[in-house]
């Protein structure tokens, strides 16, 4: 008896420790594929892959392993918001898992044409959406209730939306310009929906904000070659003071360089050029000369950045796709895995 | 030529003449019945596989079921009714060739023919040919070439038929067929219309196939007119105008849409002499597509090609046992699109074919092809083929070829990617056949194996978009077999038709299976027959096929392996000297078989079709 009453006393200590400190004890994990790196696939089939944090576990298909539903055609991108994630699929539905347990919550579809990225301001999504991608005229943003998982409305943009990205009130949308050219930064005052745009050079697509809260546009250039004549226009990175809109400095690239991906951490910015990993600090005024180091991939595809580790996907479309991870201060590869066919996105899920 | 008549009859009413066809006067008659003389006369050293008549008329809907259930060749069909390409020995579909009496049909745009969008009806019989024949058919024809044949029958008759059918998914057919002829002109017209919802459920799922409804009407139209008993003109027509929506996979929906309109009309005139017989054809061919990616919206993409052929040939008896038949043609091709301009391409070819006969049980053929293209320069072909017949039950046959596959107008102008330094796809191959004949069973075995370099294929290149490349290469090899045995006991025929394939498909520098092309494919008919009653009962096994390079198994990666059954049963309810009436149903996948062809698109679930068929 005594040891029992003891025991239930040593339980409660127990309990009561627990609640009252949670940093101490090691929490619950919230699913498997917390604490890891997500990389979305393309496809097709399209198909989310998992690596953990500690890079000893792997796991590809995952929403697939966990719902016995393929993602569809073609996986765009995700967008996580509190415990959730978003996976945006070109054929018109957005998908709402758990981000720990990827457990399909609900979907997303109704109001959606052709969406392509997702950002969030509480508890409100903004989609970009090209509609149907042949009429240059019908673009949009839809505004998405999260708590009913429905378009409440939607507010006409110009072509090609593409990165969609919330800061201060304001949504900062790229515009890439779809199968065409586009060359504006739209910027939508959530308050009252009001619409500015921003000029840039042309399809401007990765965005980030910087240390000092500009906004960075990289731009890759128009390249028309099938054109006649050939269109080419020059690819750049721009720096946007926020508070006014206006350009801080555009570093212009050299004819024939059309950089696709950059990604940012802490002051710098990475960007990738013909298997080159460039890098450009927030006070630059010139874009680097030489590169940091160099990359071997068949189709650089996707790029992220975390820590000291450089994540570069190089891309497959008839086979498994590779996660090249990369020691930045030595410039090696330092690991890599087999990932989602078409990977084309790296996110961290902490 | 005054017994010209029966032999058309017996030509048309002899199931069994394909094979036996040797004399010189039937060899003539070729000339004037077929438009296509090199299936027949020069490609004595080929597998050759009719289809016939009552064998299309069975199968009903589609050529992707016909050829699916009947014959080696496998399918790869984006759903039912979908876009459905043919991979034959292991092929890609670019590399099989459609030909339309005796003109090769394969679309500009994308190398290959949609067999959804062939209407069969109307064709007297669609042969199958197994091996290289580019010498003989042009681009494409590396694994084998389809052979669309319409003949004309020229004994005084006048007869109609008309079917009616309603199955599954509300899916109603409707087909006329009238043949008429007075000795002198012979004529024959085909109307068909057919319309699906094709909603089929999905097996094991609560969706349903949305967004896979499907229509098209078809008219065949042929005519000949014997000008004197020397020349004969003869006029072939084919359209097909057809709407189909395209079906989403199990986790994407679709809105898309997809309008097919081809026509095809050729005019052909034979003069046939002592010696020698020639034939002059002049055909245009049309093809165009429009692509609605949100068929609520009036916004789409398109694609048209002109193609304008030039064709004349002579058939030379050298010699008693040596026959020549030079031919030489031009071709032009016009087209327009969204995404590829106007482009256009001539082409001209000459082409000997040759063939000996030193004795009754050898037959050489040899042949030779140069063409002249604008844009890139063509290989010279050759093709070789050997039969020897060993014994009355037994033959050997063997033919070897360097074939080709053009660029084709996407692959060169497409923008993005269209790249213009693109070579012909250049590929060897070589066949053995042995045919053993015993009583009414028949077997046919045969080995190949075909290598093919310079593959176009398309890939991602650092300017953001794909372009297509000569990069890879490929070797397929492999066996076939078919047999066939029919068996008689007083009133019951019973028939049983078998076909087997096992092929290897790998890429050179991997060593991998290609995707998309199973290494096991089998299916077989059986067939019974008593007084008005006919039953019939189709098995088809698909084995695995990988969906990407890596070859791994797993529902990412591969689709798996599937067994699927038909069941026939048809009755003549009248039949007298005039008229007849036909009752058959038709069930497909008689035992609900979940199964998907292509991954994440899965195949109807048990379906039923009724139809009743009036001759008079």
């Amino acid at each position: 008896m005594k040891k029992i009453i003891l025991s239930i006393f040593a339980m409660s200590l127990f309990i009561v420790s627990c609640s009252s400190d949670d940093d101490a004890t090691p929490s619950e994990p919230l699913g498997a594929y917390e604490d890891g790196i997500i990389v979305s696939g393309e496809g097709g089939p399209s198909s989310i892959s998992f690596i953990s944090n500690d890079l000893m576990t792997t796991e590809n298909e995952i929403y697939f392993n966990v719902n016995n539903e393929a993602t569809g055609v073609y996986l765009q991108s995700i967008g996580f918001n509190d415990d959730k994630a978003y996976i945006v699929v070109d054929a018109g539905t957005i998908t709402v898992v758990n981000r720990y347990t990827f457990e399909k919550l609900g979907t997303i579809s109704t109001g959606l044409t052709l969406p392509r990225f997702i950002a969030f301001d509480g508890n409100t999504a903004y989609v970009s959406d090209w509609a149907d991608p042949n009429d240059t005229t019908d673009d949009y943003i839809a505004v998405v209730d999260l708590s009913t998982n429905s378009v409440t409305s939607t507010i006409p943009v110009s072509e090609g939306p593409e990165q969609v990205l919330e800061e201060s009130g304001k949504i900062y949308v790229s515009h890439k310009g779809g199968y065409g050219v586009n060359n504006v930064i739209s910027v939508i005052n959530i308050s009252n929906n009001l619409l500015e745009t921003i000029t840039v050079n042309d399809v401007p697509d990765e965005m980030f904000i910087d240390e000092s809260g500009n906004l960075l546009v990289l731009s890759s250039g128009a390249n028309q070659s099938w054109l006649t004549p050939p269109v080419e226009t020059a690819a750049s990175i721009t720096r946007i003071d926020l508070s006014d809109n206006s350009i801080i400095s555009n570093l212009e690239f050299a004819t024939g360089e059309h950089p696709g991906l950059m990604t940012y951490d802490d002051g710098i910015a990475y960007y990738i050029l013909n298997n080159k990993v460039y890098t450009l600090e927030d006070n630059a005024t010139s874009l680097p000369t030489s590169p940091l180091f160099d990359i071997t991939t068949g189709y650089a595809y996707g790029l992220s950045v975390r820590d000291n580790q450089l994540f570069v996907t190089d891309g497959n479309f008839t086979a498994n796709s590779t996660l090249l991870i990369y020691d930045i201060s030595t410039g090696t590869e330092t690991n890599s895995f087999s990932v989602a066919i078409g990977a084309s996105k790296i996110y961290f899920n902490e | 030529m005054r017994h010209l008549n029966s032999f058309f009859l017996l030509l048309l009413f002899s199931s069994t003449v394909q094979a036996q066809i040797s004399s010189d006067s039937i060899q003539k008659l070729d000339e004037v019945v077929l438009s296509d003389v090199k299936l027949k006369r020069y490609a004595k050293g080929y597998k050759i596989t009719v289809l016939s008549d009552s064998l299309l008329k069975k199968n009903g809907i589609s050529l992707t079921d016909i050829l699916r259930f009947n014959s080696n060749i496998y399918f790869k069909e984006n759903g039912y009714g979908m876009v459905s390409s043919p991979s034959f020995r292991g092929t890609n579909a670019s590399q099989t060739a459609v030909i339309w009496n005796g003109i090769n049909i394969n679309s500009q745009l994308t190398g290959q023919t949609d067999f959804n969008t062939v209407s069969t009806t109307n064709f007297n019989s669609i042969d199958i040919r197994s091996g290289g024949g580019s010498v003989q058919y042009g681009s494409g024809a590396i694994g084998g070439s389809i052979h669309l044949n319409n003949l004309l029958n020229f004994s005084k008759h006048f007869d109609h038929t008309v079917k009616l059918s309603y199955g599954s998914y509300d899916t109603k057919d409707v087909s006329y067929l009238s043949s008429f002829s007075n000795e002198k002109l012979s004529m024959n017209i085909g109307l068909k219309y057919i319309d699906s919802k094709n909603d089929y459920k999905y097996l094991n799922t609560d969706q349903r196939n949305k967004n896979g409804a499907f229509n098209n009407g078809s008219i065949n139209a042929n005519l000949g007119y014997i000008l004197s008993d020397k020349d004969v003109l003869k006029l072939y027509h084919q359209s097909f105008v057809g709407e189909r929506e395209f079906s989403g996979t199990l986790s994407s929906p679709s809105l898309a849409k997809y309008e097919d309109k081809n026509f095809r009309t050729m005019l052909e005139w034979s003069h046939i002499g002592n010696y020698a017989s020639s034939k002059l054809k002049v055909a245009h061919l049309q093809e165009h597509f429009k692509y609605f990616g949100n068929k609520t919206t009036n916004n789409f993409t398109f694609g048209k090609v002109n193609t304008y052929v030039i064709n004349y040939t002579t058939d030379i008896d050298v010699l008693d046992n040596l026959k020549l038949k030079p031919i030489v043609a031009y071709n032009y091709f016009e087209g327009s699109g969204s995404s590829f301009g106007k482009p256009n391409r001539n082409e001209f070819s000459s082409t000997v074919l040759l063939q000996y006969q030193p004795n009754k049980a050898w037959q050489y053929g040899f042949n030779l092809r140069q063409d002249v293209t604008s844009g890139f320069s063509s290989p010279l072909l050759f093709s070789f083929d050997v039969a020897y017949e060993v014994s009355e039950n037994y033959k050997l046959k063997l033919n070897g070829s360097k074939n080709y596959r053009v660029p084709t107008f996407n692959d060169l102008y497409w923008q993005p990617g269209g790249n213009l330094n693109l070579d012909p796809e250049t590929s060897y191959q070589i066949d053995l056949g042995q045919e053993i004949k015993y009583k009414s069973a028949n077997l046919i075995l045969n080995a190949f194996y075909i290598k093919t370099t310079d593959l176009i294929q398309w890939t991602p290149t650092s300017s953001g978009f794909w372009s297509p490349q000569n990069i890879a290469e490929t070797q397929n090899y492999g066996a076939e077999a078919t047999m066939e045995f029919c068996y008689k006991l007083k009133a019951h025929d019973f028939l049983i038709q078998g076909n087997y394939a096992y092929t290897v498909s790998e890429n050179l520098e991997t060593n991998n299976q290609l995707i998309y092309v199973p290494y096991h494919k089998a299916n077989i008919n059986l067939a019974y027959a008593h007084k008005r009653l006919s039953l019939f009962f189709q098995h088809l096994f698909t084995g695995e096929v990988y969906t990407t390079t890596e070859n791994i198994s797993g529902p990412f990666y591969s689709v798996d392996p599937y067994q699927v059954n038909n069941f026939g049963a048809s009755y003549k309810v009248l039949k007298t000297n005039t008229q007849q009436i036909d009752l058959s149903l038709k069930v497909n996948n008689l035992f609900n078989t979940a199964y998907e062809n292509v991954a994440f698109r899965p195949m109807p679930d048990r379906n039923f079709n009724f139809q009743i068929q009036y001759k008079f």
